[in-house]
């Protein structure tokens, strides 16, 4: 893909379907007519920091496509919070938290109403309405921080760095090539991990780990959801009420982090450092389990069959033995890849800055 | 902000709010002679009448959603371009304008 095509993919993202196409071929040939006349005054083909200047010239994608919107809905709060640009952008992310975590919640609730938990609709209610405003709060507050930073700073954009699917992270790699040789090319891949954040991985993390706070919460109540019917027989061990709030502040940063990413996907050796962290702090965690020896308990020690489900219980803490040490082991393991890299890319970013666009890179 | 930057500014969105309602009747004016985008922004800006893309385009899918312009998607030099030009109603539309045009720039000129 080349820079033009980035930039009409950009632009056609934020455009009204039904015009989407028709808008986006006019513009296009507009784009290639005022490059093709620029190179024969050239009589050469332009440079990519000269189409990119082209392009630049033109303008932040997101708004020239506003541009084109008859829809100028905004959200406002006594002043306005979220304008036109953004506002289709938000509606959309908004309706697809709010619809995900509905269904999920909505899975977990059926879930243990057909195994007999007891479920009221107050529940129901009043655990979609908390959803509801966590999800809402979240996604304004990271939509008018966008909204102002557009505000203030509409030429501040990327090409490069524009509409999330980057297929010129390629030529980071061409560049390298020519200009380091080969040699250069294991410190490329490396810097791969150092990309921009995509925004719909910050998306999809943020719901996610919304949705697992939920069923973490949910199974401390409601074993069910780990056990299904075998919740009536089995139990969680001491340690998991232990380490349940660790687990929920470690959820809880890495939510901040993607949101952090969200709005600032360029703050590449930020999110490296904040995984090194929390996978630390998970790591811990996990230790702390492992010492633990036990985690799942008979639930009625007094019940006949006790003794048969207490085995049960001794067998499946065996496995979970090997489950959590491997993990810890992986984790380690990634704890240290990460630390290798992040010092590896700091180094190579620290030496001589002769390779154009790739240095801009992290933050 | 200091009062010559804050006068500045209101220059320059009363100059836009100007040229703004002259602009539609610049591209009615070019669109009398069929164009595509990119030569009528140039036959624009060759007049004294620069137009940025962002502003053009919405601004002729405005018109001719309001039926003063026709639109047609033809083969030039082996590439697809949507040639403008004025319709029937932008024709006549276009003569009122000219008409209210010329009487404002005569009061004016009577009174700058």
């Amino acid at each position: 893909m080349d820079l033009v095509e980035s930039y009409l993919n950009a632009v056609a993202k934020a455009l009204p379907e039904e015009q989407r196409a028709d808008i986006i071929s006019e513009l296009s040939e507009d784009i290639r007519s005022e490059m093709e006349e620029r190179q024969k005054v050239l009589g050469r083909p332009l440079t990519e920091e000269e189409q990119e200047g082209l392009l630049k010239k033109r303008g932040n994608p997101w708004l020239l496509a506003a541009r084109y919107r008859q829809d100028h809905r905004s959200v406002a709060f006594g002043r306005q919070i979220i304008g036109p640009v953004l506002y289709p952008f938000y509606v959309k992310v908004l309706s697809f938290n709010l619809g995900l975590t509905f269904l999920i919640v909505g899975i977990i609730f059926l879930a243990l109403r057909l195994a007999g938990q007891k479920i009221s609709v107050g529940d129901m209610v009043s655990t979609c309405t908390l959803q509801f405003f966590i999800q809402f709060g979240v996604v304004t507050l990271i939509f008018s921080v966008v909204e102002k930073h557009l505000t203030k700073h509409p030429d501040r954009w990327h090409i490069k760095g524009m509409g999330g699917k980057f297929r010129l992270d390629l030529n980071i790699e061409r560049d390298f090539q020519v200009r380091m040789g080969q040699a250069c090319m294991r410190q490329a891949r490396m810097g791969s991990h150092m990309r921009e954040v995509s925004r719909f991985e910050s998306v999809s993390i943020i719901v996610a780990l919304a949705v697992a706070l939920v069923w973490w919460s949910s199974v401390q109540s409601h074993p069910f959801l780990i056990f299904g019917p075998a919740a009536a027989l089995f139990n969680l061990a001491p340690i998991w009420h232990q380490i349940y709030f660790p687990i929920v502040v470690l959820t809880d940063l890495e939510i901040v982090r993607a949101i952090i990413n969200l709005v600032r996907p360029d703050w590449t050796q930020f999110r490296a450092i904040a995984r090194v962290i929390l996978q630390a702090g998970g790591l811990a965690v996990m230790w702390f389990a492992i010492k633990a020896g036990s985690w799942v308990m008979v639930a009625n020690p007094a019940a006949d069959a006790a003794g048969k489900y207490a085995q049960v219980a001794h067998i499946v803490n065996q496995c979970l033995v090997y489950v959590f040490v491997s993990a810890a082991i992986f984790s380690g393991a990634m704890i240290i890849f990460r630390i290798t890299e992040l010092v590896r890319w700091r180094r190579w970013h620290a030496g001589p800055r002769n390779v154009g666009s790739a240095a801009k890179e992290g933050n | 902000m200091t009062p010559g930057t804050d006068n500045h500014e209101l220059f320059e969105n009363l100059r836009l709010e100007l040229r703004r309602g002259s602009l539609v009747l610049a591209v009615l004016a070019a669109l009398r002679k069929e164009h595509y985008g990119y030569t009528l922004r140039k036959t624009l800006s060759e007049r004294g009448m620069a137009i940025d893309e962002g502003t053009l385009y919405p601004l002729l899918r405005r018109l001719e959603s309001h039926g003063l312009l026709v639109s047609e998607w033809r083969e030039e030099d082996k590439r697809n371009k949507r040639f403008y030009k004025l319709s029937a109603d932008g024709k006549e539309i276009f003569k009122q304008l000219m008409a209210e045009w010329q009487s404002i720039s005569t009061s004016l000129n009577g009174m700058l």
